[in-house]
């Protein structure tokens, strides 16, 4: 037994010593605790930690196989997504107590509070007290047992797992039912009470999902999205896609949902052009060696940065919405290429990891497919708040893509219409966020960069929480961001575009003083070097594309990712469909494309005269459009947009020279 | 007109029909496989339609030769369909063959006139010959074709067997182009060096095209290479396409691995007498460069393929001593180097074999002009003219053995080059297949994934092998068009603006480049670079589509939908009410079949919404009137047109509890809203179409916003934001464009046009026409879903801000991307937050 005293040592120590004792196999006693939070996060040997006194947030969060007692009270998400192992508290818990648990046993002996057990997958949360509301809010699968009483919402929007309650239950929750025990559940619950020495003697009441709302009622008729500029033109006011689209809703009474992200033309990248002219250069591949297109992210607080041979990552795209050779072709020609690959939403394929030499490793509001293992061998950790696509909405994935195989991997029901969350159950405001940054901070050891995906919104205000809440790189994507699926509704009208992302983001830290210490990978419609090295001028460290490494991977944009049945094999689950997937050639592809983005990029750097794309600013760059104009506030001028180029480009740069 | 016609165009390059210039258009991959360029897209897509004349078109287009091509084309458009890799391509030239089979017999196109002085001959009358025929005819030439042989076509009529080719369908094309250009003079049995000599047709005519063909075929240079035990593919395949059907001997060997080997020992097994045919083939499998569905309509047919086998010598009657081979280094065609492998030698026993080794041109009339260099018609791929500059070359008997479709694009070449001779034009633009598109919508049909690819009926030897009935069928309509779906449409314009088919096409070519190769990264940087236009230019009218809503993120909490509900509950009137669930509410169907109006009677009823026009919806919906004269006493509110109610000087209630208000346009704005906060209304209902109370001025275009943020502004500015409820109508088309009006500072939204469309009216005509095509449940549930999903879509967006009630949305919860919006709902711009 290690007796470990948190009123002489800070909580990262504590936890580097704790995880030492658990690779010696000695358990832990913590005096002192004086509730301070992330105690014994991270932690993945079998051993017992004492804390003699109230632990603060997360206690026991993040750790895998490890047994936890708590003397007295714990606060918030005590035991969060714990993988199996234990937690027994003494006393009370705060809300949502066992959040997101893959298979632990969470024991509070008192009341807990709100939200308990929020998108819990397998395990046991129980409560010797009370319940506050929404006790297994949008629970996966487990069981809840409740002695005392349960507060309002009971399970709300649960779509699998059980919750028992001894008490009375204020109100169920929406999609919710009361059914008998069957045969042999009782003793397995009252076998569980033994064992945790809990006394019960009345009758439970049984709530399960009551499968109304799993999936949606009727199916949304397929059809192929009609060319954009017929819904465009604001001269064809009443067009075929309106018609469609309000036929179509007469049909399903709800919104419509499609794959990629918005299809109407918003200002963008192509309104901008360079200063000089770059076209119809001679160059060698010679010329390029000595341009410097290295890149690094994440080293804001000295954890190792992701290195990148040039500013360029792979979007956050998920196992689920691609299928997993897509997902393998990606990492693997992130490897060639020297970049990064981002796992998404749908947790950590072992030959994803194999392949990739850097993988980002994301955290979304369902917890899907998170879990501290994959944490802690992943190079970078990004905590999802919201995306281009449909910033404002949890993710959606379609009943047909949820197989077996990724009902496992994210550990919830199969064959599911599966919605997450719209918001993290841990993180209701900035101050949340804080202590969460220093959780996965503490899970892992301080050594990888901690990064937040955003969807452009109120940037300006965004971004400056965003660096105070201490991340070291921030991914934001733009309007034009693409996704699996989603509402068109909020596909085409929730968010601003990139261009206007970029320049709020970088006004907004100016507005701060902030030092240029935390990375700003923009993306949403990055299609090739060009449009690097413009978003690198207008001020981003760094780019990262999704659906361009799609298309050069096979993706025929069709739109239709949602449907599951891609033609191509790349947004699907169905086997027969993704055996067309040729991973070798798609994976040369892709790493082809990279190759063709790194000599562009490389190419107009030394166009513009510099040895290094970072050197690349406001100065190379003039607006085509009035709109381009105002959002970036670069020079307007037209008469750029024909070919060849006018003199003025030399009076501007002769006026930069000035 | 002929001296007006040649004058014009006396230096200029003649014109192709190309749409590359089209920014929604980039060809198919299949199209660019094409040595003619067919338009395959579209007439895939005419196709799926039943559009089958229109198909038509676009094959006939480019390829005087559709029937026979849609049975014996090589088709290099399959291999390179998009749809090859995944479950296999688009049976594109079955297709062909479905719309030819269907409409060719009887299709003639209308006869050209001559209109050119000048008159051409063409030496030879296979599909290259006549291509440039043909081409040359359209262009006003008299052409006059001298062919050796008795028919037409060359190797189309003499080198496929009928089986699958009937005569017939030769025949039908060959009758088309000779009815569409009386141009063309025929000379048949009228052979070079025999009938007629080069310098003869040079004196009589101002250019000579050669298109002699290759009809002589290649010996295997082996011992004992001798008739009768040896004979060659071509000769073979001439004699029985002449008629002949000769009893063989039980075992025929057929040497080679081409097209005329497969088609060669086809025939064979299809002769009294025979009972094994065995193709020998010096390579692998996959070496092999016959087409694979003959090579696998051959093994269906029963003739086995012996591959890495040589011969080396032919014993008399008996058999074919052979030698096996391995694969070795690639040569310098780029293709693997059969190797002998050492005493491997072996007899197979034949009593015929097949020489199908490759065939050449020969010609002695050539010889002595010096125009022959070995066995070809020596010719410039560039100009297509021989050294001399007024004979011209094409086809195999110029390039070696091609297959029809390349044999076509020879043609199409040499006639262009020859027209620009004609013309007196020296220095041609150099020749480009062209590339058209018909523009054919994209096909909707729900199964395009999962269609797996039809295929024909393949019937093989039939009852009566030596009749040489057709190895296969075409498809049913019901096939052509499943088969139809199928297709990617590669050429089409996508549904993205960001990604579209330009931007996804140099993405392609992007991932299919090696970054060493700088000359094409250079080019197609170039077209990167190339500007877009301005997508919104100056001429932009805003509409609500230029207004994005902020999402909540870290600065404000995003609502989980689940979790709390979005409030919709709208008490419409400052003052007195109308108290409804929903913000919206419905017009335009006063004079609506009953039908209709019944299905949304219930529809309002059940969601709480309301019902504006001159006339109650019935039912228990709430109707707000607009009147006519008097108020009813059964409305729940009252809206009087505004420039009645200004010139009476008073709004008269049917009673004191009425809400009551103004239907007001732009041009009264300004004096309806004093007047109303005077006589303290309740509402005004902004009409930004100028419509109402019909339907016809919304559907008419674009609304007005800017209607909305005046009508805001002016009451801002009198300090009276809150004194009366603005209600707008105009243009709305979902239920994000509602919230983007009550963000703009409406309480409630009116919905015409789009009520009319959940119900499947036609508005083409300006007014909405309902037809009889839904049951009256159908109806009923269209009602209510389409105000289910508009509603559920603004709260949708109110969550996505961070409101939990849709009456909470603000101007501050937009952003404009137009300057052209932002003026007109005077909202700031996304980036700069300048406002306009």
């Amino acid at each position: 037994m290690v007796k470990i005293d948190l009123s002489q040592s800070n909580i990262t120590d504590a936890n580097n010593r704790i995880r030492e004792c658990g690779q010696n196999g000695q358990d832990v006693e913590i005096i002192n605790p004086d509730a301070r939070h992330n105690i014994g996060v991270g932690l993945v040997d079998p051993i017992k930690v004492s804390i003699k006194g109230s632990a603060g947030y997360f206690c026991g969060g993040l750790s895998h196989g490890a047994h936890y007692e708590i003397e007295h009270n714990a606060g918030w998400a005590v035991g969060d997504n714990i993988y199996s192992g234990s937690v027994v508290v003494g006393g009370n818990a705060g809300a949502i107590a066992g959040v997101a648990i893959r298979g632990a046993e969470i024991v509070v002996r008192g009341n807990m509070g709100s939200r308990a057990g929020q998108v819990m997958k397998a395990g046991t949360l129980c409560c010797g007290g009370n319940a506050a509301f929404m006790a297994g809010y949008m629970m996966y699968g487990g069981r809840i047992i409740i002695l005392g009483d349960a507060a309002e919402k009971l399970g709300s929007d649960m779509s699998a797992g059980e919750i028992f309650v001894g008490g009375k239950i204020k109100s169920l929750g929406s999609d919710t039912m009361v059914v008998d025990m069957e045969a042999g559940e009782r003793d397995d619950v009252m076998e569980f009470l033994d064992r945790y020495k809990m006394k019960f003697s009345g009758e439970f009441t049984k709530v399960v999902n009551a499968g109304k709302k799993l999936r949606y009622a009727n199916a949304e008729p397929r059809t192929r999205p009609q060319p954009f500029f017929v819904s465009s033109k604001s001269s064809n006011y009443w067009n075929p896609k309106v018609q469609e689209d309000i036929w179509i809703k007469g049909e399903v009474g709800r919104y419509r949902i499609r794959g990629y992200g918005a299809s109407k033309p918003v200002p963008h990248l192509n309104d901008i052009a360079f200063v000089k002219d770059v076209s119809k250069l001679t160059t060698s591949p010679d010329d390029l060696k000595d341009i410097n297109l290295k890149t690094t992210v994440g080293g804001r607080y000295g954890a190792k940065p992701i290195s990148l041979s040039m500013p360029v990552m792979i979007a956050p795209m998920s196992f689920g919405a691609l299928s997993r050779k897509v997902k393998i072709a990606l990492a693997r020609a992130s490897r060639l290429s020297g970049i990064s690959e981002n796992t998404g939403e749908g947790g950590m394929l072992d030959e994803q990891r194999a392949e990739a030499d850097q993988l980002i490793f994301q955290c979304l509001s369902g917890r899907l497919g998170w879990n501290v293992k994959d944490m802690q061998r992943a190079d970078a950790i990004e905590i999802y708040i919201s995306q281009g696509a449909k910033p404002g909405l949890g993710g959606q994935l379609m009943a047909k893509k949820v197989t077996p195989e990724l009902a496992a991997i994210r550990g919830i029901p199969q064959g599911i219409d599966l919605r997450s969350p719209s918001r993290h159950p841990d993180v209701l405001g900035a101050d949340d966020l804080v202590i969460k940054v220093e959780e996965f901070r503490e899970v892992t050891g301080h050594k990888v960069p901690l990064g937040i995906k955003m969807g452009a919104g109120r940037v300006n205000d965004d971004i400056k929480i965003a660096y105070k809440d201490g991340f070291d790189f921030v991914e934001l994507d733009g309007l034009q961001g693409s996704t699996g699926a989603a509402s068109t509704e909020v596909l085409e009208n929730v968010g601003i575009p990139t261009l206007s992302a970029v320049q709020e983001a970088i006004d907004g830290l100016k507005e701060i003083d902030a030092k240029d210490d935390m990375d700003l990978v923009m993306m949403g419609g990055i299609k090739d070097g060009v449009d690097v090295v413009k978003m690198l001028a207008l001020g981003a460290s760094c780019t990262s594309v999704g659906t361009s490494a799609i298309i050069a991977g096979g993706c025929i944009a069709c739109m239709q990712c949602h449907v599951g049945s891609c033609p191509v094999g790349i947004a699907t689950q169905d086997k027969e469909h993704e055996a067309r997937y040729d991973l070798d050639l798609q994976a040369e592809n892709m790493h082809r494309y990279f190759e063709s983005l790194r000599w562009q990029i490389a190419a107009i750097t030394r166009a513009l005269g510099y040895d290094d794309v970072h050197k690349v600013g406001r100065d190379d760059l003039v607006a085509l459009t009035p709109e381009a104009a105002d959002i970036t506030g670069l020079p307007y001028h037209p008469e750029y947009r024909s070919n060849p180029q006018p003199a003025i480009g030399l009076e501007v740069l002769s006026r930069k020279a000035g | 007109m002929a001296l007006l016609n040649s004058e014009f165009s006396i230096t200029a390059t003649p014109d192709l029909q190309d749409d590359r210039s089209d920014i929604h258009f980039v060809p198919a991959p299949c199209q660019v496989a094409c040595p003619v360029g067919t338009d395959a897209p579209s007439y895939i897509g005419y196709i799926w339609e039943g559009k089958n004349e229109e198909a038509l078109e676009s094959i006939m287009a480019t390829n005087p030769f559709s029937a026979i091509c849609g049975r014996v084309c090589d088709a290099p458009c399959e291999p390179a369909c998009r749809r090859a890799d995944s479950d296999g391509a688009i049976a594109i030239r079955n297709l062909k063959r479905y719309v030819l089979d269907t409409l060719g017999p009887g299709y003639a196109l209308p006869p050209v006139a001559v209109t050119q002085e000048k008159t051409i001959a063409i030496v030879g009358a296979g599909p290259a010959g006549l291509t440039a025929a043909h081409d040359l005819a359209e262009a006003g030439y008299e052409v006059h074709v001298h062919e050796a042989s008795n028919k037409l076509g060359g190797m189309m009529f003499w080198g496929i067997p009928r089986f699958r080719l009937p005569e017939g369908v030769v025949q039908q094309d060959i009758d088309r182009i000779t009815g569409h250009c009386p141009g063309i003079k025929i000379h048949l049995k009228s052979a070079l060096g025999e009938q007629v000599t080069l310098a003869e047709l040079k004196q009589k005519h101002d250019a000579v095209l050669l298109s002699i063909g290759a009809f002589v075929g290649k010996k295997m240079e082996v011992p004992g290479e001798a008739d009768p035990y040896v004979q060659d593919g071509v000769g073979f395949l001439y004699r029985i396409n002449a008629g002949e059907r000769p009893t063989l001997p039980e075992t025929v060997l057929v040497i080679g691995g081409g097209d005329v080997s497969m088609d060669a020992c086809r025939v064979a097994i299809r002769m009294p007498g025979v009972k094994n045919v065995k193709v020998i083939y010096r390579r692998d499998a996959e070496g092999m460069p016959a087409r694979k569905e003959e090579l696998q309509g051959a093994i269906d047919e029963g003739i086995e393929i012996v591959y890495n086998t040589q011969p080396v010598e032919v014993i008399d009657g008996k058999a074919l001593r052979c030698i096996r081979t391995e694969m070795g280094e690639p040569g310098e065609d780029g293709r693997r180097r059969p190797v002998n492998v050492e005493g491997s030698e072996h007899d197979i026993e034949c009593g015929l074999v097949i020489a199908a080794v490759g065939q050449k041109a020969e010609c002695a009339d050539l010889d002595e002009s010096g125009l022959m260099e070995w066995d070809q018609v020596k010719t410039s791929f560039e100009g297509m003219v021989t050294k001399d500059p007024m004979v011209f070359g094409a086809g195999d008997g110029a390039f070696g053995g091609s297959t029809i479709v390349e044999a076509m694009h020879h043609g199409h070449r040499a006639a262009y080059y020859m027209k620009a001779y004609l013309q007196g034009n020296d220095k041609p633009l150099s020749y480009q297949t062209p590339y058209r598109t018909r523009r054919v919508p994209i096909c909707n049909d729900p199964d395009w994934e999962l269609n797996p690819r039809v295929h024909q009926q393949f019937h093989g030897l039939g009852q009566v092998p030596v009749d040489f009935p057709e190895i296969e069928s075409t498809y049913n309509a019901e096939e052509a068009k499943s088969e139809a779906a199928r297709c990617f449409r590669c050429d089409a314009e996508t549904g993205s603006g960001d990604y579209t088919v330009g931007s996804r096409e140099s993405i392609f070519a992007m991932a299919r480049l090696s970054p060493f190769d700088t000359d094409k990264q250079v080019s197609i940087l170039d077209k990167r670079l190339e500007n877009r236009d301005d997508p919104f230019g100056e001429d932009h009218l805003p509409t609500l589509d230029d207004l994005v809503f902020l999402p909540a993120n870290l600065s404000r909490l995003v609502i989980d939908p689940y979790r709390e509900s979005c409030k919709t509950v709208t008490n419409l009137g400052a003052i007195k009410s109308v108290k409804m669930d929903i913000p919206f509410t419905v017009t335009g169907l006063d004079d609506a079949p009953s039908e209709i109006r019944e299905s949304y009677a219930k529809a309002i009823a059940e969601h709480g919404a309301a019902y504006i026009g001159q006339k109650p919806i019935g039912g228990s919906a709430k109707w707000i009137q607009i009147v006519e004269g008097i108020a009813n006493t059964s409305a729940d509110g009252i809206l009087f047109k505004a420039d009645d109610a200004i010139a009476a000087g008073q709004v008269a209630r049917a009673s004191d509890n009425q809400p009551a208000g103004l239907l007001v346009n732009k041009a009264n704005l300004e004096k309806a809203i004093p007047f109303a906060l005077e006589q303290k209304l309740d509402f005004l209902l902004l009409d930004s179409s100028d419509g109402l109370p019909g339907l016809g001025g919304e559907l008419a275009g674009a609304p007005d916003i800017s209607i909305l943020s005046q009508a805001v502004s002016q009451l801002r500015a009198l300090n009276s934001e809150e004194e009366v409820d603005l209600i707008y109508f105009g243009g709305l088309r979902t239920g994000t464009d509602g919230a983007k009006i009550l963000a703009l500072g409406a309480k409630a939204i009116t919905l015409g046009a789009a009520a009319a469309l959940a119900l499947g009216a036609d508005v083409s005509t300006g007014e909405p026409v309902y037809q009889a095509n839904l049951t009256a449940q159908e109806r009923d549930q269209r009602s209510s879903n389409l105000l289910l999903a508009f509603n559920a879509e603004s709260s949708m967006m109110a969550r996505c801000t961070g409101k939990t009630n849709v009456q909470n949305l603000e101007p501050e919860d937009l952003r404009a991307f137009t300057l052209a919006v932002s003026r007109a709902a005077r909202v700031p711009m996304a980036g700069s937050l300048n406002q306009h």
